[in-house]
């Protein structure tokens, strides 16, 4: 074990003299970053609410024989606000000037449906916001027009539950940005397996190392135990950093125990490719396809891992949650005693 | 360079990767792909929710909400008794005072509002069950985003609105023919014929006129590109791999040896051995342009940057000390290039910003919008000679000395920028060829800062930009000294370092293309790419620049004759230098 033991912190010291491991730290934070600031930007463009500055509103022309209704509906939230014109032209022109950004031209039909010829703004940042407000808008005049209708439906539409302000990144943050954080981890881990021994085995160190007293398995061993937990160290780091932000994560450890078995399935892959074709460039490729393709079938499981690891963090685990993380540790294991039998030539 | 040497290269390359694959593995590729083909197909059908029952709503099985529940997979019914983060009864809807339990609760509201459109579309009196119908146009507004009006975009404005007028009537028979039919879905309206069929599905978020019921009205997604991003860029990645396993290989035990003392030269067995990829490269994009729908332009427009992915990849492994530093080299060259590709063109149909990428002519080609030939030039010519310049820096070290050594990057990178400076004078053509770098830096800085207000965003651009210009004027000087190419004199130092000024004062000429697509209208492009004293006298113009060059590159290149830490030091201080002169040349002129 000792020995095993030396070449895990060899492994680990190489890289950190690399600085690959800053590097990999540095690209996790900025994947992470970026998809955060692109959720956040794209989050207070369809949710005029959620950026507290209110100094977005939506100024909307109306036009139409309808347009009480409509203004009325307009006029229902904080963000936006409706003013009348006597002809289509006149908004029209005061939509060229930029003082309306919107225009809504309301007309009702003899069966009661109102026809809205809406028109936005081409082309500028604030396109997105006025048709999502626009929509919001014309959603409340087809919910007080169902009303008005109703003698005439078979079927009551449900009330709708109270609007409450909640965080919209919430959900984001649970089930893209955390999966994101603990798979990215493991996926590097394996694929570094993979670059280090098919290096090994292509510069002809791999003949070196077993002339010293280990076999090959202490070899696979020794890389192994170095990957393999520097992923949950890793993720642990995310995770602590997560929750100094107001994030809570529940089940840490059941969170940290996933990203532990699936780094092992997967290091043990990598290495498995690399003992087996012993080029760099074949098992490298062969390996991201593999992981590709094992996160997609993965992701057809009923409880695929990146749904895993949002249950357990938010606190939703049924038992069929708790099954499925224990299956994926004996799938782990199951994996790392396969490569050791394959590193150990076939016997056991 | 000969073109017979490089196709030889090049076929020994390709047969070789072909014939290296063992049975074994070729077979195991086979298996993979076909297993990802297959299941690429069952993820489409089957859509898997990562959000799936992370929210337990308390409902029992009677109650109207159950079914609500049941329509989203974010949801799931528990007991009403039990632990639950919302709790339905038949009087009143509680939920948890916490973060969960409100994000709970406006998922329920959402899918109630779905719920309720679903119950309606039985309903047999349509007009009753979907009493609004939406037709939704796009136009203009004279006013644009910088606020500035111009009498172009005035004319403009009137043209594009007679257009969308009649496509509004046409929408509206369109509604007409709907009501005749009773069909209430909304999907039938959007077939009408006056609105253009390019982008498909994707029409809607590409900011497309549509029509139907306020629910089924998706408001333009802002991040379209991305979309390209992905399906362009990632593709790219299994490329530069597989290119830079190739050229590492090429260092471990002497193996790129036979091929260097071959009768050919390094720039063929450069050109050859990259051939292959950057083929299989532009097979790749043609392929995804022909599923997007993306026109030949869109090829070539992404084709520089496909070319500097390589040359990238190629200088990384140049420089690699190993397998693994080579990943992270592979991977820090793909996130650097993505966001330089898709940061600007976020902003694609928004802002003249986005044409600095080429991501928004292959968005432009898609929608159907124009691309001027200024937008093109600008896109692809800074990527296109990145490109070449990395190459030929890659190839100034592809030579036994530098490829069978081992050695920290830093110092490898020293060695590839002294390696062509064999006279002063090339100080100033390398400085000449580092311009494309700079411009994609500071187009970048550009994109990254032009959101922020002027106050700040002009400041730190000047500085940025000061810091981006001494750097490329100055480190290959520095590489020269350290590396013995130039006698560590004061005389030495000050031709040098003129030579950079000059070399760097003649190629930023080439920064007048931003010209051609009206980026300097924008207050902070301004600021980057000509700060120059406006209403000054023409001789002035050409003098004050060439000036600033000069002094600040021989002033670093006295530094880098004596020491790093010299270096160091006078680096900042013609860093100060070039920001006082821009301050100055800003106040001047906006004063």
């Amino acid at each position: 074990m000792g020995s095993r033991l030396v070449l895990a912190r060899r492994t680990l010291g190489s890289l950190r003299s690399e600085k690959t491991i800053v590097l990999a730290l540095v690209i996790q934070l900025f994947i992470a970053g970026f998809s955060s600031f692109l959720v956040v930007g794209l989050v207070s463009l369809y949710d005029p609410g959620s950026t507290e500055s209110g100094a977005l509103d939506v100024e909307v022309g109306v036009t139409g024989n309808a347009s009480a209704e409509v203004a009325t509906a307009i006029a229902g939230d904080d963000g936006r606000s409706a003013v009348p014109y006597g002809s289509q032209s006149a908004a029209s022109a005061a939509f060229q000037r930029g003082e309306v950004q919107a225009l809504v031209h309301a007309t009702q039909q003899p069966s009661g449906r109102i026809l809205v010829e809406a028109t936005a703004p081409e082309g500028s940042f604030r396109t997105t916001l006025v048709v999502t407000e626009l929509k919001d808008a014309l959603s409340t005049l087809e919910r007080e027009q169902r009303a008005t209708f109703s003698h005439r439906l078979e079927r009551q539409p449900i009330a709708l539950p109270p609007e409450e302000q909640s965080n919209p990144y919430f959900s984001f943050t649970y089930t893209v940005l955390l999966p994101l954080l603990a798979f990215l981890p493991a996926f590097i881990s394996g694929s570094v397996m993979a670059d280090s021994l098919a290096e090994e085995a292509e510069r002809g160190t791999l003949e070196l190392l077993r002339v010293a007293p280990l076999s090959l398995r202490d070899v696979v061993d020794g890389k192994a135990i170095a990957l393999v937990g520097l992923a949950p160290a890793q993720v642990a780091l995310w995770l602590a950093l997560l929750s100094y932000n107001g994030t809570a994560i529940a089940n840490p450890v059941a969170v940290l125990a996933l990203v532990a078995g699936v780094a092992a399935v997967l290091v043990a892959g990598g290495a498995a490719l690399a003992l087996r074709i012993g080029a760099r460039r074949e098992a490298q490729l062969l390996y991201s396809f593999v992981a590709l393709g094992a996160f997609g079938a993965a992701s057809l499981l009923p409880q695929s891992p990146q749904n895993l690891v949002a249950r357990l963090a938010v606190d939703s685990p049924t038992t069929f949650t708790w099954l499925t993380l224990a299956a994926t540790l004996a799938l782990a294991a199951a994996a790392y005693a396969g490569l050791r039998w394959l590193a150990g030539g076939g016997e056991t | 360079m000969k073109a017979r040497n490089v196709l030889r290269v090049a076929r020994w390359e390709t047969t070789r990767s072909a014939g290296d694959i063992d049975r074994e593995t070729a077979v195991a590729f086979v298996v993979v792909l076909l297993a990802l083909a297959a299941i690429v197909p069952a993820l489409v059908t089957m859509g898997p929710t990562p959000g799936e029952g992370i929210y337990r709503v308390g409902v029992t099985e009677d109650s109207q909400y159950a079914d609500v529940v049941a329509s989203d997979p974010q949801l799931v019914a528990v007991d009403p008794g039990a632990d639950a983060d919302v709790v339905v009864t038949d009087t009143t809807i509680t939920y948890d005072d916490t973060a969960k339990g409100r994000a709970a609760l406006s998922t329920l509201r959402s899918a109630t509002v779905g719920y309720n459109d679903f119950l309606m579309r039985q309903e047999p009196d349509q007009n009753a069950a979907f009493p609004v119908v939406v037709s939704l146009t796009y136009r203009p507004q004279s006013i644009d985003v910088t606020g500035t009006q111009t009498g172009d975009d005035a004319t403009d404005d009137d043209d594009d609105l007679d257009g969308s007028e009649g496509g509004a009537g046409a929408g509206t028979g369109g509604d007409d023919g709907q009501q005749a039919g009773g069909d209430g879905g909304g999907d039938g309206v959007a077939g009408g014929d006056d609105i253009p069929a390019t982008g498909g599905g994707l029409s809607g978020l590409l900011g497309q006129a549509q029509s139907g019921t306020p629910s089924s009205i998706s408001p333009p997604f802002p991040l379209q590109s991305l979309v390209f991003a992905f399906a362009f860029l990632l593709p790219l990645n299994i490329v530069i791999q597989a290119y830079g396993s190739s050229v590492l290989a090429e260092r471990i035990n002497r193996r790129g040896e036979p091929m260097l003392v071959a009768p050919i030269s390094r720039g063929d067995i450069v050109a050859g051995k990259t051939l292959p990829y950057l083929l299989g490269a532009l097979a790749l994009i043609s392929a995804i342009a022909a599923a997007t729908g993306a026109s030949a332009l869109a090829v070539l427009a992404v084709a520089p940057l496909a070319a500097l992915f390589l040359a990238a990849t190629f200088f990384g492994a140049m420089l690699a000390r190993s397998y693994k530093e080579l990943t992270f080299v592979t991977v820090t060259v793909s996130v650097a290039l993505t966001a330089y590709a898709f940061v600007p063109a976020v902003f694609a149909e928004v802002h003249p910003i986005a044409a600095i990428s080429p991501l928004t002519v292959v968005v432009d080609s898609i929608t159907g919008d124009g691309v001027t030939a200024g937008q093109f030039v600008l896109s692809t010519v800074p990527p296109g000679l990145a490109a070449f310049v990395l190459f030929g820096l890659g190839t100034g070290v592809y030579r036994e000395e530098d490829m069978f050594t081992q050695l920290p990057i830093p110092s490898k990178l020293l060695d590839a920028l002294a390696a062509p400076l064999t006279t002063r004078w090339r100080a100033g053509l390398w400085t000449a060829l580092f311009l494309p770098f700079v411009f994609v830096a500071e187009l970048f800085a550009v994109a990254v800062l032009f959101v922020a207000p002027v106050s700040i965003s002009i400041p730190l651009l000047l500085g940025t930009v000061a810091v981006i210009e001494e750097v490329a004027k100055s480190i290959h000087v520095f590489a020269g000294f350290e590396r013995g190419q130039y006698d560590r004199t004061f005389r030495n130092a000050l031709v040098v370092g003129a030579a950079s000024g000059v070399g760097f004062f003649l190629a930023e000429k080439l920064l007048l293309v931003t010209q051609l697509v009206g980026l300097p209208e924008l207050d902070v492009a301004q600021a980057a790419f000509s700060p120059e004293l406006l209403g000054a006298s023409p001789g002035l113009l050409l003098v004050a620049p060439l000036a600033l060059h000069v002094v600040t590159a021989a002033v670093s290149a006295v530094g880098a004759a004596r020491s790093r830490l010299a270096y160091l030091g006078t680096l900042a201080l013609a860093i100060v230098l070039h920001v006082a002169y821009n301050l100055a040349v800003v106040v001047v002129s906006l004063g």
